[in-house]
């Protein structure tokens, strides 16, 4: 028990704070409805896994990565804006992932592995998804490391780091295998519908704090963490649905964020009179 | 008649481009040449095809038809090595006040773009801060960007251009925002430099009053075509 809680306490810690930087990043680039049709790929890649028995999380990767790929063609092959083909990849893996897990082995949606598929479940947290998240963890922080400089010039301005001779198609594309990555894994905990509320929520939080891009950066991460650990918590403690425990926990720590900013801005304003 | 590639930074062929779906072309049929360390003037009426003709150098929009080649390098099969030598001001520079990289960190971009990883060394830090200096903006470095006035903005993007030491400058309506004495200091001091450095300069705006600035050729563009050439130097030819 106590180690299912520990282990399920750093589970959220690593995937919280990847979800986190990475829902911050995918904000700045606009890439917001993008990670949202991923996610879902994901689910019904995890739809599919269950239906087949195959692997959960490389079948769910797999679709989640093919789905950055082929947005940017498919947007121009029916000549509509990104976001719209977003939302109509978005409807078609619903509509295919309700029908994998009504074709699931056994009684349809009573089955555990059904639940954690939509809503996610500290049992998910086992050794292997740990070293998982580890290693994504660790890649995509020495990759903003190493590469800040150029990552720093798109989220400025794409198209002037375009202009300037950057390669922004390898660095989007980079960016979207990465949140496919994460997506894939965080949705192992959160549940198919749950995983904006690690991605965007604590990345809105960060917002808050009018910090710099690395102060936001950092912030995401933190707050991530946080959401993710406490939510796992209050799972573990009343046996409530993991996903919908961090959704509480994200946006609890959200509204203390825009309190302490309004605050802090009171404080400063009554200084100045 | 060919030139030599040491003798353009510019050099377009029968180019038009046509922006997506559009029937109209943005650029129709432009044949120019821009010797190296001239500055050109780009002038011309709004929607004349000006930006477009920038972007369409720069290979951020493709020709349907025609050959450029900047800096000696076909575009846009080659365009990243011709941008990595070249930096650019865009006409919509403003940022909202929630911008939060700093001036300085802004200016450093533009060495971070075209270095491999994009980290600035001790003698890369410097450069930046000099390109502030020369604008003005030492004391303004440390601020968000988006909580900068317009022209103040608009003076660290043009530091930013100015730090990567390009050879092809090019500025979209650089004086927008910007104050009379500031932009007799730039056109006055900082482009002499640039182009005695062998930088060539292409300069668009509407309502320049051209025969103040010691320009070497003065393009008019309008409805896409380019209608006026006017060199000031005679071994510059058309
Ligand atoms: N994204 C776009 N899609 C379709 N047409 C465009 C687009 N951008 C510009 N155009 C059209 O191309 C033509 C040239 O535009 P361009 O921006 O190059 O003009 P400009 O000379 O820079 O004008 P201004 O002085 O207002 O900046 C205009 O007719 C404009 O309507
Ligand atoms: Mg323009």
């Amino acid at each position: 028990m106590l180690m299912l809680l520990i282990s399920s306490i750093i589970g959220g810690v690593l995937a919280g704070g990847l979800c986190g930087v990475v829902g911050a990043i995918c904000n700045r680039l606009k890439l917001t409805t993008m990670a949202f049709s991923m996610a879902h790929a994901a689910l019904a890649g995890s739809a599919l896994a269950l239906a087949l028995g195959a692997d959960i999380i490389s079948l769910a990767m797999l679709l989640a990565i093919v789905t950055a790929m082929i947005l940017g063609p498919l947007a121009d092959h029916l000549r509509i804006p990104i976001d719209l083909a977003s939302m109509t990849l978005f409807s078609l893996y619903n509509a295919l992932a309700f029908i994998f897990i009504i074709s699931a082995p056994g009684p349809a949606l009573m089955i555990e592995s059904v639940g954690q598929l939509l809503w996610g479940s500290i049992l998910a947290i086992r050794p292997t998804y740990i070293a998982y998240l580890l290693l994504a963890s660790m890649i995509v922080l020495s990759l903003l490391i190493i590469f800040w400089g150029k990552i720093s010039s798109i989220l400025f301005d794409i198209r002037l780091a375009e202009a300037e001779g950057v390669n922004v198609k390898a660095y989007k594309y980079a960016m979207l295998v990465i949140a496919g990555m994460t997506v894939t894994l965080a949705l192992r905990m959160t549940g198919g519908f749950l995983v904006f509320s690690l991605l965007y929520v604590p990345a809105a939080a960060s917002l808050q704090l009018q910090a710099n891009m690395k102060g936001i950066i950092a912030a995401s991460w933190i707050f991530g963490s946080a959401s993710a650990s406490m939510g796992l918590l209050m799972s573990f403690l009343y046996d409530l649905p993991a996903g919908s425990c961090i959704t509480i926990a994200a946006l609890i720590i959200l509204l203390a964020a825009s309190a302490y900013s309004r605050l802090r801005a009171s404080l400063a304003a009554g200084r100045r009179a | 008649m060919e030139k030599g590639l040491e003798q353009n930074a510019v050099e377009l062929d029968s180019v038009s481009t046509y922006y997506y779906g559009e029937k109209r072309p943005a650029l129709r049929d432009v044949t120019l040449r821009i010797p190296v360390g001239s500055l050109a003037l780009i002038v011309g009426p709004n929607g004349a095809g000006k930006t477009t003709l920038l972007e369409t150098i720069l290979g951020l929009l493709k020709p349907r038809s025609g050959r450029i080649k900047v800096l000696g390098y076909n575009i846009p099969a080659e365009a990243s090595k011709a941008r990595a030598l070249s930096s650019y001001l865009p006409q919509d520079f403003m940022k909202p006040p929630i911008e939060p990289f700093t001036a300085r960190e802004v200016v450093a971009m533009g060495l971070a773009s075209s270095s491999f990883s994009g980290r600035l060394l001790e003698s890369g830090w410097k450069k930046v801060d000099r390109a502030l200096e020369l604008l003005g903006m030492m004391d303004h470095a440390d601020k968000p960007f988006g909580k900068l006035s317009g022209g103040q903005q608009q003076k660290v993007l043009l530091a930013r251009a100015i730090v990567r030491e390009p050879k092809l400058l090019l500025l979209d309506e650089p004086f927008s925002a910007i104050d009379l004495e500031t932009r007799s200091y730039i056109v006055g001091e900082i482009f002499p430099g640039l182009l005695r450095g062998g930088c060539t300069i292409l300069l668009v705006s509407h309502d320049l009053d051209y025969s103040s600035m010691d320009a070497d050729l003065v393009i008019r563009v309008v409805d896409g075509r380019v209608s006026q050439v006017i060199m000031r130097d005679a071994h510059a030819t058309h």
